[in-house]
């Protein structure tokens, strides 16, 4: 069973140990990551935490060529970052490089629009960008190691209502719908003449918001369709399965991990505290 | 059936978010696009389907925050509210007014020229509310000129565009679309960008940022809350009706 990373992106966890995990687990530790960021505001902690994502990632078997993807995001985030520190603020420090831009008189004094890199700046973008790298880590943690089977069982095991585990499973399958019911569209354009390739981009982004019609009233059949064939299996939004064809019970491995990652951000939350 | 069009309308939504993001990306602001379509789907399923388009909203906004965007499930899960934010202001000023979802175009030359005057005096507004936030209240003149300036050119052209909307055809249904329009950029806009920057756990941005991501998303919001929200409005609304999938309420 592919899981939502391994769907969107191709990334998957590997280690078959980490992958039998309860659905719980699998949850609480990039939970864990992430709610331990807030207390990462120094480069030290920020880049400890990276490094016990990283681990953990290595622990579920998620090769770290997976940040490939996350390429763009990452640098552009981090040239925001420090763009925002020397471009957009002032932050005291020891000045490395200053350059003005702009300067206007004004009514009130002058206005002046500088460049200004201080060493406290770049500590302060340091910790930041480290703090991205734990982020998206975390998040490649909790997709490349669930799948919509396991939350759709999870959700059972919870005791949760057909109508929520029904709707999460029907959400994974709509995405697969809707690129394919899109490709129909397209086709159907291109069948009546319009070239894509030729096409100015203002005059295909029109085609495409207008292709959104077809496309919407084509999920509207398809809910009514699926509604008609719940209703006709007797299943309700509100009622609840007494049994399942699955077990799916916590062991003494996701007790284990649950508890690991609540040290984690027990650990973080004293460090920062002292700090 | 409301429950699995909410799943199928979440679907569409985060493939179109990610496609948005992808193609038109705010650089430096994951998840954040210059040209955000998927809020033409949830926006208007707001106004036809109650809380279960704003929840498509959230659901949406939530996974595009994990994937491609990267943040952690607590960040996404504090920002995602901001979709949310965007499908239920337009509900609140649709059940407020009263309004009666009827779209009929009786002059189509005034619902055309609509998306144009609203979304450029809006955005016009806005630059000059922010210049002069930013500079105009500490150095004066030459800012406070281009402040006042921009501000009476946008409020003109937004004045246009509500006259425009209530010749367009029904007045209440069109003033409450519009009404929605301004204010869903805003307010979304301001839960956006400040969970982007100023407040959540913590910040993935620094609080220096709130500006260009917020100017950024509230452009976004406008022009395609004014061209293909309203476009979808339009062509779908008598679909919505005859299916049953309308809500007068909430849920239901």
């Amino acid at each position: 069973m592919p899981t939502v990373l391994g769907e969107l992106a191709g990334i998957e966890a590997r280690s078959e140990r980490y992958m039998d995990l309860h659905v719980l687990a699998k949850i609480v530790v990039p939970l864990s990551i992430s709610l331990s960021l807030p207390f990462a505001k120094e480069p030290l902690q920020a880049l400890l935490l990276v490094a016990v994502s990283a681990i953990a990632c290595a622990a579920a078997g998620i090769h770290l060529s997976a940040l490939k993807k996350f390429l763009a995001v990452i640098v552009s985030m981090s040239a925001f970052i420090v763009l925002a520190f020397s471009l957009f603020t002032y932050i005291p420090g020891r000045v490395l490089y200053e350059a003005t831009l702009w300067k206007v008189q004004a009514e009130k004094g002058v206005f002046e629009w500088k460049i200004a890199v201080t060493d406290t700046g770049l500590l302060y973008s340091a910790a930041f960008i480290l703090r991205i790298f734990a982020m998206i880590l975390s998040a490649t943690l909790l997709l490349a190691s669930v799948t919509d089977r396991d939350l759709v069982w999870g959700l059972f095991s919870l005791k949760m209502p057909f109508g929520v585990c029904v709707a999460a499973s029907l959400f994974f399958r709509g995405i697969h719908l809707f690129v394919s019911d899109f490709y129909t569209v397209r086709e159907a354009m291109s069948a009546r003449g319009v070239d894509f390739e030729r096409t100015p981009l203002v005059k295909r982004f029109t085609l495409y918001a207008n292709a959104l019609i077809p496309l919407l009233s084509l999920m509207i059949t398809r809910s009514y369709e699926v509604s008609m064939a719940l209703e006709s299996r007797g299943i309700a939004p509100g009622s609840r399965s007494a049994s399942g064809y699955h077990l799916y019970r916590m062991r003494r491995s996701d007790y284990a991990a649950v508890a690991a990652g609540i040290a984690l951000t027990l650990a973080f939350a004293a460090w920062g505290w002292l700090a | 059936m409301h429950i699995v069009t909410f799943a199928f309308a979440t679907a569409i939504s985060y493939v179109l978010a990610v496609v948005s993001y992808l193609i038109f990306p705010v650089l430096g602001a994951p998840g954040v696009s210059a040209l955000y379509v998927a809020s033409a789907i949830y926006v208007p399923l707001g106004i036809w389907m109650g809380l279960w388009g704003c929840l498509a909203g959230y659901m949406s906004c939530f996974f595009l925050g994990l994937y491609p965007s990267g943040y952690s499930p607590v960040q996404s899960f504090i920002w995602s509210w901001a979709d949310f934010i965007e499908a239920f202001v337009p509900l609140l000023i649709y059940r407020a007014l009263k309004a009666d979802l009827d779209f009929t175009v009786k002059r189509p030359r005034a619902a055309k020229l609509l998306p144009f005057f609203v979304s450029s005096g809006s955005i016009l507004l806005l630059l000059g509310i922010v210049i002069q936030v930013l500079w105009g209240v500490a150095y004066g003149e030459p800012f406070t000129t281009i402040y006042v300036v921009l501000v009476y050119l946008g409020a003109a052209l937004a004045v246009v565009g509500i006259i425009l909307g209530l010749l367009a055809g029904n007045a209440r249904t069109w003033l409450a679309q519009i009404l929605s329009i301004i204010a869903t950029g805003v307010c979304s806009g301001l839960w956006g960008a400040g969970t982007l920057t100023i407040f959540n756990f913590p910040p993935p941005l620094p609080a220096e940022l709130f500006w260009p991501v917020f100017v950024g998303w509230v452009l976004s919001d406008y022009i395609v809350l004014s061209v293909i929200s309203t476009a979808l409005l339009i062509a779908l609304t008598p679909v919505f009706k005859r299916t049953g999938l309308l809500v007068k309420g909430w849920w239901a």
